[in-house]
């Protein structure tokens, strides 16, 4: 207990004496931007994941083709999880002697267990007066339905309806589906009903096409977390859990970069406050040589000395741990002011997780980066009391450099749960630190050589650079570091922006157009025209399956776990392909050798789970004609471009005689929304299918996060300053001696100032050409392998990142030092003997 | 008290292995003082780190308080000097971080004194620095620096009292104050003295001299030694 009041008591005293404040400040910046960022995304995340969920209409679904076992609701109870059915399947609905295909959707109470079900009284209104959120489902007896069925029956609200045997009302026309329009069933217009009144239609025979859902969601993620491990081996062929990465690629592609991003800076701000907090350490120790010696003679033992300094890295750790979580939960909540009422989605409270990380950054940072300085001191030997030339034995810097190392890669997986990541920005360092230490060799052999040939402030400061030749090789290496870290960081930020910019570029299509008669297409186009609507290609399409490969049919445990194998799918033929589609096995028609037979080009995924190889022959079923293809290409594609893609494509006419429909994708400003109207009054048995509010909502999640984005890179800088710091300060002592020897020689401060400068410039020129060359690799290596984003050039970094460096580093470092001009050199040279 | 037989010091340097103690022998009693005088490089300095416990000899043995140095390992070394031994330094070695108070409580404190403020504080009134108790050192003179680290070293109530040239970063007048500080308070606490200095002045206030020259005691008061001295 003593020993705990004395090490609280010297650490204070240490505080005081100002030697502990570099150390304490990078620790807190470590603790603080971690917690941070680590309850903000993890605040936004959450908010965005149960946001993005609206689109399932659930956390998660567990969909299948027969009924869901009654029995798993006992275990959903258990967890407290809210949950609902939902029934699927295309039926005939009649009105008198009209009738219709119609996508049905029986659903229990409760549904949607996220996202907003919106109705209205008013058939195609847009006014936002006339439409409301549901707050139930249809009442037992009542359906409602997209607006399109009324006139493709020829009724209106109010009307009954049948289906199957059920009569059904219909009350509400509804307006939006949370998980409505993002599938190209051309199944027909929806109409929803209660579930109670299913059994009564007699639709649901067995053979019959229906696809069981049971929406599940949790105030408690863990909750349904753990529920999903319980249940998922008991899942059948037939089951399947669908979360939004299943069912939104494009948002969950976006959301994953992002996280990802805001993992990078967390780290990368630790990793900076680590060499920080090293550099810092490793000047604590070597001012602590003495102060060690001479408790040593006062009698400490080792053992004691070790304890004194390991309990005040304790005390400090723990205190700027607590502070650092308070500071971090005030900079979330900061960040959650400014950004509040832009975010497109409400914050849940944090959950104490979020706090983990925080509070490990910082003793991890203190055990890896700071003690490795400071073990050795309990080693001082005794008499450097009396004779101070007495060497001193350090740890030796390959460990120091090796543990930090170690430290890096707990860091850096803990942040990125990513290994790939972890190797390459680990690799990506140390090649950065070994190049960077060759390169400051070379330019110090070549200063050395041509320095002697110039004036007077130059010889100055080269000799400077020269006589603290380590110094000099671990400031620039630290240096260019720090700096390509920002760079990087920056540059990333831009290409990530500029990415989501790239994928979601003014006036990508946003709805689809389906079921457009071959004669309709000229009327279609004009009416589009004629509101100065443009489209894409018009792909012929036609509903077909895929019944035999090779010749033979594929076995029922096959086509349960391959969803191509089971469904009718949506067949196109077309001459070109388009940009987002790209041929990687076999050969694209105008080169394909079996020109005149009927070939097919296969997307890769869909090839993958059937196992299709060029070559291969399939039989296709398509309104009851057989058609046989052969498997001619395989194509990668962007299923999030929103242009329309298709698993088969044939080749061209190959479709011709089967009566295809035509489909079409195309861009609806929002002001001429109404324009769906007059395409549906032009024809109702068109299909459209509005994907704006998703891409809208996509918009909203990617702003978001690039604010968030950018917020991050603001705590980055200021690591990347203190580590600047810290090394520029590292060098204090020894410049203060020799500054205060020359002014005492005769330098004037006009001198020194402009060698400060010129020195601390060369060290901004060396490490800032270092930094850009080190970040312009990273950057590409990361855009390549870890976001997955195209790969760019970054010219401009060239220029921007060396000045940029140059004037930085020049500054901070006349900055640091003014001291040693401003101070009368006989005060330094008293102070320091 | 101390008793010192065949030490001898040997290091390796660059240019080979180099004699920097050559067989040195004495012995004295708890309550007396010595001065051990010689030129530069004579090895005072080796002698004093070892006599103290701060070094070992590569030769030889040295009974401190009864104990045999090279019996003891650095943990044991320590923690007699703990128990038995005070230093004054030429360079004083305060704290620069730590007031006066703080520099005298410090070894207090490390051996776990309860009331270490309160004897601090007495040894700095006893020193007259009681108006100087919150002062940093580069707020103080040399001098008075000096009387902190002196301060600092009696505080411990040690046994034996190691001092490495006291006076030598002090001006004649004040190097005079604390020769006579240092021995009033030594003459008062009954501490065994061992001071390693240039000055003749202060040479000639101890009991018992010895001048050393190449590694070898020469002189032993004032007679020409040519083995082992007792006192």
């Amino acid at each position: 207990m003593k020993r705990l009041t004395l090490s609280w008591r010297l650490l204070w005293r240490n505080w005081r004496a100002g030697e502990m404040k570099i150390l304490a400040v990078a620790l807190l910046l470590a603790v603080t931007v971690v917690a941070g960022i680590s309850i903000f995304t993890d605040r936004l995340q959450s908010a965005i994941t149960r946001e993005s969920h609206s689109f399932l209409a659930a956390d998660r679904v567990i969909n299948s083709s027969q009924p869901i076992a009654p029995e798993w609701r006992s275990l959903a109870d258990q967890y407290r999880l809210q949950y609902a059915y939902t029934t699927q399947f295309a039926s005939m609905v009649f009105a008198g002697d009209a009738m219709q295909l119609a996508a049905v959707k029986a659903v229990t109470d409760g549904y949607p267990l996220r996202g907003k079900l919106r109705i209205s009284t008013q058939p195609f209104t847009t006014d936002t007066q006339q439409i409301s959120v549901a707050t139930g489902i249809p009442a037992a007896g009542e359906a409602w339905v997209d607006a399109r069925l009324l006139p493709l029956l020829g009724i209106s609200l109010g009307a009954t309806v049948e289906v199957g045997e059920q009569p059904l009302r219909i009350t509400r026309v509804i307006v939006e589906e949370p998980d409505g329009g993002n599938s190209f069933s051309p199944m027909g217009p929806r109409l929803l009903m209660n579930a109670a009144d299913l059994q009564a239609t007699g639709v649901i025979q067995p053979g019959s096409r229906i696809s069981y859902n049971w929406l599940l969601a949790a105030d408690d993620p863990q909750q349904l977390q753990g529920f999903l491990q319980q249940i998922t081996p008991e899942l059948s062929v037939h089951e399947r859990i669908r979360d939004v990465a299943s069912s939104q690629r494009r948002l969950a592609n976006a959301l994953g970069t992002a996280r990802k991003f805001l993992s990078l800076s967390a780290m990368i701000s630790v990793l900076l406050a680590g060499v920080a907090i090293a550099i810092a350490a490793r000047r604590f120790a070597s001012r602590h040589v003495e102060q060690v010696a001479l408790l040593k003679s006062l009698g400490a033992g080792a053992g004691q000395i070790r304890g004194l300094y390991g309990a005040q890295l304790l005390w400090l750790g723990v205190i700027t741990s607590l502070l650092g979580l308070v500071l971090g939960y005030g900079l979330q909540a900061m960040i959650v002011r400014l950004v509040g009422d832009l975010l497109p989605v409400t914050l849940l409270d944090p959950g104490w997780l979020a706090l983990v990380p925080p509070a490990l950054t910082g003793l991890v940072c203190l055990l890896c980066f700071a003690a490795p300085p400071l073990w050795h001191l309990p080693t001082v030997p005794p008499m450097k009391i009396l004779r101070r030339e007495l060497p001193v034995s350090a740890v030796r810097q390959y460990w120091q450099v090796l543990i930090g190392l170690l430290a890096l890669l707990l860091l850096v997986a803990v942040f990125s749960r990513d290994w790939v990541l972890t190797l390459s920005l680990s690799t990506g360092l140390v090649v950065l630190v070994a190049l960077g230490l060759l390169l400051a060799q070379l330019l110090l052999s070549w200063v050395q050589r041509y320095g002697n040939k110039s004036g007077n402030r130059w010889r100055l400061a080269l000799a400077s650079l020269q006589r603290n030749r380590q110094q000099t090789l671990i400031q620039t290496v630290v240096f260019a570091l720090a700096v390509s870290l920002l760079l990087s960081l920056t540059g990333l930020r831009t290409s990530l922006l500029q990415d989501w910019q790239l994928q979601l570029p003014p006036e990508t299509p946003n709805h689809f157009l389906l079921n457009v008669a071959p004669h309709q297409l000229n009327s279609v186009q004009q009416l589009m025209s004629d509101s100065q609507l443009t489209t894409e290609q018009f792909f012929p399409m036609v509903r077909g399956r895929l019944t035999h490969i090779n010749g033979t049919e594929p076995g029922e445990e096959q086509r349960e776990r391959t969803e191509t194998l089971r469904r009718e799918l949506n067949l196109s033929w077309t001459d070109h392909l388009n940009s987002d589609n790209k041929v990687i096995a076999g050969q694209w028609w105008d080169s394909w050798p079996a020109a005149g037979r009927v070939g097919v080009s296969v997307e890769q995924e869909a090839a993958r789970q059937i196992g299709l190889q060029v070559g291969d022959q399939l039989r296709f079923s398509i309104g009851g004609l057989t058609l046989d293809a052969t498997v001619a290409s395989i194509r990668s594609l962007k299923w999030d471009s929103m242009n329309p893609n298709f698993y088969f494509l044939f080749s061209p006419q190959a479709l011709d005689e089967f009566a295809p429909a035509y489909m079409t994708s195309f861009y609806i400003p929002p002001q001429q929304k109404a324009f769906i109207n007059t395409l549906l009054r032009f024809d109702p048995t068109l299909v459209v299918i509005e994907m704006d509010r998703m891409l809208a909502q996509i918009q909203a999640i990617v702003n978001q996060v690039s604010r968030g984005v950018e917020l991050m890179l603001l705590a980055v800088l200021a690591a990347g300053f203190l580590v600047m710091w810290a090394a520029v300060t590292s060098s204090f002592g020894e410049r203060q001696q020799e500054a205060a020897l020359l002014r005492a020689l005769g330098s004037s401060r006009k001198q020194l100032l402009g060698s400060l400068w010129l020195e601390f410039s060369l060290l901004g020129l060396m490490s800032g050409i270092m930094a850009v060359a080190a970040s312009e690799v990273l950057l590409l290596a990361m855009q390549r392998w870890v976001l997955e984003i195209p790969v760019r050039w970054h010219p401009g970094l060239w220029l921007w990142g060396v000045s940029a460096s140059v004037l930085l580093i020049g500054a901070m470092g006349v900055f640091a030092c003014r001291r040693t001009i401003t101070t009368p050199p006989a005060v330094i040279l008293r102070e320091l003997t | 008290m101390l008793s010192v037989t065949n030490v001898g010091k040997r290091v390796t340097t660059s240019a080979g292995e180099l004699e920097i103690l050559k067989a040195v022998s004495f012995s004295l009693q708890a309550g007396t003082s010595l001065a051990i005088t010689g030129a530069s490089g004579s090895g005072k300095s080796t002698l004093l780190g070892i006599l103290a416990g701060l070094d070992v000899p590569s030769s030889g043995d040295v009974q401190l308080a009864g104990q045999s140095l090279t019996q003891l390992d650095e943990e044991g070394r320590a923690a007699l000097r703990a128990g038995h031994v005070g230093f004054v330094f030429q360079s004083f070695q305060l704290l620069p971080g730590l007031t006066a108070l703080e520099n005298v409580m410090l070894p207090l404190e490390l051996h776990g004194v309860d009331d270490a403020r309160a004897k601090a504080e007495t040894f700095l009134q006893r020193v007259g620095l009681q108006q100087r108790l919150q002062h940093y050192p580069q707020q103080l003179s040399g001098g008075e620096q000096q009387r902190v680290a002196i301060a600092r070293a009696f505080a411990s109530e040690p046994d034996i009292l190691f001092a490495d040239e006291p006076t030598g970063n002090l001006d004649s007048t004040t190097g005079a104050h604390i020769i006579d500080l240092l021995f009033a308070l030594n003459r008062e606490q009954g501490t065994t003295l061992v001071l390693v200095t240039h000055e003749q002045r202060l040479a000639d206030l101890c009991q018992q001299h010895l001048v050393m020259e190449g590694g070898e005691v020469v002189h032993f008061n004032g007679q020409q030694t040519a083995g082992a001295l007792s006192t």
